[in-house]
């Protein structure tokens, strides 16, 4: 939207006041400001699937909460990014993700660099409240390079925008519904049958836990290359 | 068992007749829908192998992985062969309220069908008797809810239905096919 | 080709259709919508067609839709030139002869007519058939249409859906011919705009508005779409629409797409509505035959066409991103709004979708104007509304309302109630994405707003009727299940959110909630409304938060309690009929004894779940038998027959002290505590029966000079011999249970005392004391109240009745009175107010009654007694009434008609029901309700004394005796278990070698009822009426049980 980039607005985070361009969002109006909101499926370059949750926020004026991810700012909106509400909610939503499959961090790859328990340990989720289901999926070793584990999936659906947006390849899509939900290469092929992937990796890097790694990575060996990929993905988003 | 030769002029066969649905179909609003509708429909036993969504995914420059999660998705598209017979309980909320509960738990037992290990799908459900004889699934509302509680049995609408009723119209088309 | 390019040629055809409609034969319409063929119309439609073809006659046979009432499908009207239009019902295939013979004659069948229409209003016409058939009721006198108005179903199952030139004849496609001739969109969208029309798929936002933003998005290509993915669970008033008027829906779209400048219109219909998905499309091709879908629409510089796609289930794309994205070839998950499709739609243009029903609303209000709309319909929820009424009332069907009728209107007016014996609870509005709305709050207008106060929604329609059978717990749970396999799973609130709560709500439906989890679903509930992605995690909270808000004591019930009432949570109850009865029978183990010839087995497992048998199986009001499911079949199982046959057979031989000691032999070793019970009716002897056989010492006190309460001297000797009752009460003193009687409690001896000499005091002193009616003359002599007569009679007195004795009041006593009456040779006649119906009596006893030439006067109210000049009763005004509103009870509110009746008599009798004796109460010192029970515990049964604890009526107010020994048996077991420490009722009950299993041979006998004396006979005698089941039919009833209690 060349035409909407150009005009400026100005809204209030926190009740500091923010100008930017009104094709922007809440939540980069919130980076701007210096206001921290949690998001587990937001990953700058990618279009937002709005699917996490955990950036609703309050705008005076409005009943309902909004995304920060998903939602323009607006001349003269009051933004508040944290509140007792927020709070609950967000932990809330960090529970239920915690409780959906295994997240055993001491066995994880990833643990030390995973955006879930960074964010747990941040908005201070101590314990989890609902019944584990500990589901027992499939962990696909198939690839030559990398590891899916769906133990580990919180179905943000980062892989699957970065491979279709970015790398064009389509390899990731989501099958199923509702708690059901699993993510799947092609059609439902073992990851290392499957014809269309590049073994680029973009979907190991923006992956958050440790459900995409690569091979012999020991436990808190993973490390993702977060922000190489994100000037990758910005400079695609930019030319399309 | 079919011969190689045989399965190639099978699948020729298959081949034309998704080209020709494809041909219908395409660039219009819901064709990957339609196809794979379509598709389904003319296979006998109602499912969507892979070997078709592969054509189809080519055919029409598809991504796999969209086809799965289309065909995974929509509770119309079979992954796997269905029965012979196929019986449709109705989990609306009328037939609820009036006991359809116990007719898919009737049918059950008497298929000897067990729900999957995961108790919380045990009400969604397209199982398949070993055999091949009969599909039972249910259904989220036929919009039938006067006549509630319903079960349709291959395509036909049986209102006001019990156990024992059920059970009479199931040993009809048991028989219907015999005949 | 019928090609229609101007006026003239617009004309022709109308007139074309016109011709159809009202032709110079006999035309005959059968229904052939869904429902209508699900009921066997296609049978009608070809046997009619065979006959027709067979006699050679000259009559027009056609199809049409659905005319809304479902529960009497199959439906035909008949149409005979110069008179109505006369509406049949119920009608078979074997019909046919009767009705084409009856309009060779000019007649029309009179056994299946149901109603006529002498004028029809289209909205767009106005059709007079003609005047006549006096003897039938108009169409709108049927309460079933009573109050409907048909804007959205205006044509609905009275032209044929497949024909557009009838569509044409009755107004159609006129709008558009205006809409296209004027030339100015605007226009058309200021007018919807000032009709305040509202989308009807649920969220009810404003069509104009909503209209207004497409039509200034500029882009080359704009798509309108019309969601028919009509998923709600309960509501299927789109799939009718669509069946029985398509083209109604193609010319709104039509018309939408010309005001929006779009060129593309999409139908996306559910693939589980075949027949409309066949209608849609012929009606598409006639519609681009006829010139009105295609280029240049009635020749004006106008392209449009429409396009129909089938969903491939899944109740999401109910939700405009997901159906878009479905149209798109992905998985139906929503998008993040914005972008709104308005700006950003299908293929990224911008796109407008609305409801079937908003569509259908378009050509009226073209063709009528904005004021004629908001006519109908409440200040802010302007227009009609089709809701699908269905559940448990008694008609089911269609029904378009305006717009803010209140619910009860829909419920008792148009449903015509509940099943007889059956209270309603609530209704589901709004499908999964609404809520149940109590009994109590019926009076509710529905309309956007107010429903969405009570937490619910109107949603696309769905009304469903929910009585006393339905769980509440378990409606909620469905709900809950059905969102949870239909969320998409893309937002994790939904997602899990869903999971959590199922799982929760699984907990509850077996017995295993916990207080925390109460608020945990509720705490959850809140944050997946506020939270979710799309409409469908917003509002799949809603059935659970209004139950919570509303039945809040179903899950306490099922939490604390572990009871469900409805007798729908499975693991939760034995059976059906365990779960109805107040006692708790284990009634599939006593049959099943019985069927095994262990007649002895029996007695034992029926005198130990219930101490008073044959005196119930005699006067049990027996909500088994409206439980049993055997009356999926045919008739329930006469379970208390069968228990009284148990018991007598026993009683009655001389294996009565075999088996009393077997009784004593299960008594548990003395405890030390000593309990008194006050009052010795049936609540008091239960919980003595039970209390002794833990092993505590027990004395029963009571007023009156021997035991059994109102059994004793209430219930009339030809119900309940006094011998029968007191081999029960002998039973019950061989376990070693104490009577003082002639000693009123709180007044020959003092509360105080009796708890300073007791460990536990149970209250169970009943309601005694006759509710007096405030009417001039109730002072003379001859007035009495019922309980007073009955027990003198008891007594064996004979009192002063009379020749002619009128009896006021609808329950058992007011019946039994009657009958007293009788065998005192005095005629009886019963005045009451409402309908019989609505009686509380049981039925089988008014029906006796009635037998033995008692009358009943319905729909009469007392007046005023008329005195002689000595003081003596002579006569009763009584007041004719008719039925009103719909009261809390859910019964008619009879209302005066002003009209009074003089009735000659010499005495009157009120029985108008019992209440606590509040002198008792007030000097002890309980906690009162305001209807003056005894305040109590609901789990517990204890006072606000310590140790004091209370059942039966004094607590519930006047009930049955079935109820009553519900209480003491109750309050034994938890007296017990506070006492000891833990439950120990188990211990003394038998254990039988019997497996529940499903009966191999089921007998197919229909249902045998006790034998009874001839009326003349019992009339004159006091001899016992109902003489009970010879064992022979004892046995086959117990055949007949289909032993739920057995366990897959």
């Amino acid at each position: 939207m060349p035409e909407a980039g150009q005009k400026k607005v100005s809204i209030r985070i926190d009740g500091e006041l923010v100008q930017l361009p009104a094709s922007h969002t809440i939540l980069q109006a919130a980076a701007m400001a210096g206001r921290f909101i949690p998001t587990l499926c937001h990953f700058d370059g990618l279009a937002d699937a709005g699917a996490c949750r955990l950036c609703v926020v309050e705008v005076s004026g409005v009943a309902r909460l909004l995304p920060a991810c998903t939602t323009p700012v607006q001349e003269g909106m009051s933004v508040v990014t944290d509140s007792p509400k927020l709070a609950a909610y967000r932990r809330m939503i960090l529970e239920l993700l915690l409780a959906e499959r295994n997240h055993v961090c001491a066995v994880c790859v990833s643990n030390g660099h995973c955006e879930l328990q960074n964010l747990a340990a941040q908005l201070g989720v101590a314990s989890v409240r609902y019944p584990y289901r500990y589901p027992k999926l499939p962990v696909d070793l198939s690839h030559p390079r990398f590891v899916l584990d769906q133990n580990r999936c919180i179905l943000c659906s980062r892989c699957v925008r970065v491979c279709a947006s970015v790398e064009g390849a389509h390899v990731w899509n989501v099958m199923s519904r509702g708690i059901h939900s699993m993510v799947v290469a092609d059609l439902n092929d073992p990851w290392g049958d499957a014809s269309s992937c590049t073994g680029c990796g973009k979907c190991v890097n923006a992956c958050p836990t440790g459900a995409l790694s690569e091979k012999g990575q020991a436990v808190e060996e993973m490390m993702k290359n977060t922000a190489q990929l994100v000037t990758i993905a910005m400079r695609k988003a930019v030319r399309a | 068992m079919l011969t190689t030769t045989g399965r190639a002029a099978q699948d020729a066969g298959e081949h034309a007749f998704i080209d020709e649905v494809i041909a219908r179909r395409a660039g219009r609003p819901g064709a990957l829908l339609g196809i794979l509708e379509d598709v389904q429909e003319h296979t006998p036993h109602k499912y969507l192998c892979s070997d078709d969504l592969r054509y189809i995914a080519a055919r029409t420059g598809t991504p796999l992985s969209q086809i799965f999660s289309v065909v995974a998705f929509y509770a119309l598209f079979n992954r796997e062969p269905q029965g012979e017979h196929t019986i449709a309980i109705c989990r609306g909320t009328a037939c609820h309220t009036r006991g359809s509960r116990n007719l898919l738990e009737k049918l059950r037992l008497d298929f000897g069908l067990t729900a999957d290990a995961d108790g919380a799908q045990a009400d969604k459900l397209t199982l398949t008797t070993r055999d091949r004889k009969f599909t039972l699934r249910t259904v989220a509302c036929f919009g039938q809810c006067a006549l509630a509680p319903v079960v349709e049995l291959d395509h036909r609408i049986c209102g006001h239905m019990n156990e024992q009723a059920l059970a009479r119209e199931v040993k009809a088309l048991v028989e219907e096919k015999r005949s | 080709m019928s090609r229609i390019e101007d006026l003239s040629t617009f004309n022709d055809v109308r007139e074309r259709g016109v011709a159809k409609l009202l032709p110079g034969v006999p035309r005959i319409a059968v229904g052939m919508g869904t429902c209508g063929r699900g009921n066997g119309a296609e049978g009608v439609y070809h046997a009619l067609a065979e006959r027709i073809s067979y006699y050679g006659m000259d009559v027009q046979l056609v199809g049409t839709g659905c005319f809304g009432p479902c529960s009497e499908e199959p439906l035909v009207n008949v149409f005979i030139p110069g008179q109505p239009l006369v509406i049949l019902r119920r009608v078979q295939a074997s019909d046919a002869d009767r009705i084409l013979s009856a309009i060779t004659t000019g007649h029309v069948p009179a056994e299946l007519a149901w109603c006529k229409v002498e004028d029809w209003d289209h909205v767009t016409a106005h059709f007079k058939y003609g005047h006549g058939y006096p003897e039938l009721p108009d169409w709108r006198d049927i309460p079933f249409f009573a109050g409907q108005k048909k804007i959205v179903l205006r044509n609905c199952g009275v032209i044929n859906p497949d024909d557009i030139e009838e569509y044409i004849g009755v107004g159609g496609y006129q709008a558009l011919y205006k809409v296209l001739i004027d030339g100015r969109p605007e226009s058309v969208i200021e007018q919807i705009k000032a009709a305040k029309l509202r989308g009807r798929g649920g969220a009810g936002y404003l069509t104009g508005l909503k209209w207004d933003f497409m039509a200034k998005a500029r882009d080359v290509e704009k798509y309108v779409i019309c969601n028919a993915d009509e998923g709600d669970p309960g509501a299927y008033m789109n799939r009718n629409e669509i069946e029985s008027d398509p083209h109604a829906l193609l010319e709104g779209i039509i018309i939408g797409g010309y005001v929006m400048k779009s060129t593309k219109g999409i139908i996306y219909v559910r693939s589980e509505y075949p027949l409309a998905v066949h209608r849609l499309e012929r009606a598409i091709e006639q519609a681009r035959q006829y010139g009105l879908l295609g280029v240049k629409i009635l020749d004006r510089p106008f392209d449009f066409d429409i396009e129909l796609v089938e969903g491939a289930g899944a109740f999401v794309c109910g939700e405009e991103t997901a159906l878009i994205a479905s149209l798109e070839g992905q998985a139906g998950r929503p998008r993040p709004r914005p972008p709104f499709p308005a700006e950003q739609g299908l293929f990224g243009r911008p796109t407008n979708i609305n409801n079937v029903e908003t569509w259908y609303n378009v050509p009226p209000i073209i063709i009528k104007g904005p004021a004629w709309f908001t006519e109908t319909g409440s200040a802010r929820s302007a227009g009609t509304k089709v809701f699908s009424l269905v559940g448990k009332v008694r008609n089911t069907g269609l029904v378009e309302m305006p717009l803010g009728t209140p619910l009860k209107t829909f419920v008792y007016g148009i449903g015509g109630g509940g099943a007889p014996g059956r209270s309603i609870k609530a209704v589901q509005t709004g499908g999964p994405s609404g809520g149940c709305i109590p009994q109590e709050m019926f009076d509710t207008p529905v309309d956007y707003e107010t429903l969405a106060q009570l937490g619910s929604i109107m949603g696309s329609g769905g009304m469903v009727v929910m009585d006393e059978d339905n769980c509440m717990v378990d409606v909620a749970r469905y709900f809950i299940e059905f969102t949870h396999s239909e969320s998409c799973g893309k937002c994790v609130p939904c997602r899990v959110g869903l999971d959590v709560s199922l799982k929760i709500l699984d907990d509850f439906t077996t017995g295993k909630g916990t207080a925390a989890q109460l608020d945990q679903i509720v705490e959850l509930g809140r944050m997946i409304r506020d939270t979710s992605l799309c409409g469908l995690g917003q509002s799949a909270p809603n059935p659970v938060l209004t139950t919570m808000r509303h039945f809040r004591h179903e899950f306490e019930d099922h939490m604390i309690a572990k009871r469900c009432r409805a007798g729908v949570c499975g693991s939760l109850a034995l059976s059906p009929c365990e779960n109805s009865c107040p006692l708790h029978m284990n009634i599939p183990r006593f049959l099943a004894l019985l069927k095994q010839n262990r007649l002895e087995d029996a007695f034992e497992s029926v005198v130990m779940d219930n101490p008073l048998p044959a005196s119930t199986g005699r006067v049990c009001q027996h909500p088994c038998d409206n439980r049993c499911r055997r009356q999926t079949i045919d008739e329930a199982v006469n379970m208390r027959e069968v228990h009284r046959f148990i018991a007598d057979a026993i009683y009655q031989s001389d294996r009565f002290d075999a088996l009393a000691a077997r009784v004593v032999a299960r008594k548990l070793p003395a405890t030390g505590y000593r309990m008194a019970v006050a009052g010795a009716g049936p609540t008091g002897l239960t919980a003595a029966f039970y209390l002794a056989l833990l092993g505590h010492q027990v004395t029963v006190y009571d007023g009156k000079p021997e035991a059994g309460g109102m059994l004793r001297y209430a219930l009339p000797e030809y119900r309940l011999p006094k011998a029968v009752l007191a081999k029960e009460i002998e039973m019950i003193a061989r376990l070693g249970v104490q009577f003082v009687f002639n000693t009123r409690i709180g007044f020959d001896l003092s509360l105080n005392d009796l708890g300073s000499s007791h460990d536990v005091v149970f209250i169970s002193i009943g309601t005694w004391k006759e509710s007096w009616v405030h009417l001039p003359g109730t002072e003379l002599k001859g007035v009495m109240p019922a309980l007073p007569l009955l027990e003198a009679v008891s007594r064996g007195e004979a009192p002063p009745l009379g020749r002619k004795v009128l009896i006021i009041g609808g329950g058992n006593a007011a019946v039994d009175a009657a009958r007293t009456a009788r065998r005192h040779g005095a005629e009886a006649a019963i005045v009451y107010r409402r309908e019989r119906k609505d009686m509380p009596a049981i039925a089988e006893e008014v029906h006796a009654a009635e037998q033995e030439g008692v009358k009943i006067v319905f729909l009469a109210a007392p007046h005023r007694i008329l005195g002689d000049g000595e003081g003596n009763v002579k006569a009763l005004e009584v007041v004719r009434t008719r039925l009103g509103e719909y009261d809390r009870s859910g019964r008619r509110k009879p209302v005066s008609t002003g009209e009074v009746i003089r009735m000659d008599c010499d005495a009157v009798v009120l029985a108008v029901g019992e209440t606590v004796d509040a002198d008792f109460c007030r000097a002890s010192g309980f906690s009162l309700t305001e209807g003056g029970t005894l305040v109590v515990d609901r789990f517990t049964l204890e006072t606000s004394r310590p140790n004091f604890y209370a059942g039966g009526d004094v607590i519930s107010g006047a009930s049955n005796v079935s109820n009553a020994m519900g209480y003491g048996k109750k309050a034994a077991r938890i007296i017990d278990e506070r006492l000891m420490g833990a439950g120990r009722l188990a211990q003394v009950l038998p254990g039988f070698d019997y497996v529940p299993r499903a009966p191999d041979q089921l007998s197919s006998a229909r249902r045998h009822e006790t034998a009874v004396l001839p009326a003349a006979e019992r009339a004159q005698s006091v001899e016992e009426v109902a003489i009970g089941l010879s064992a022979a039919c004892a046995l086959e009833e117990a055949r007949r049980c289909l032993h739920c209690d057995a366990r897959g």
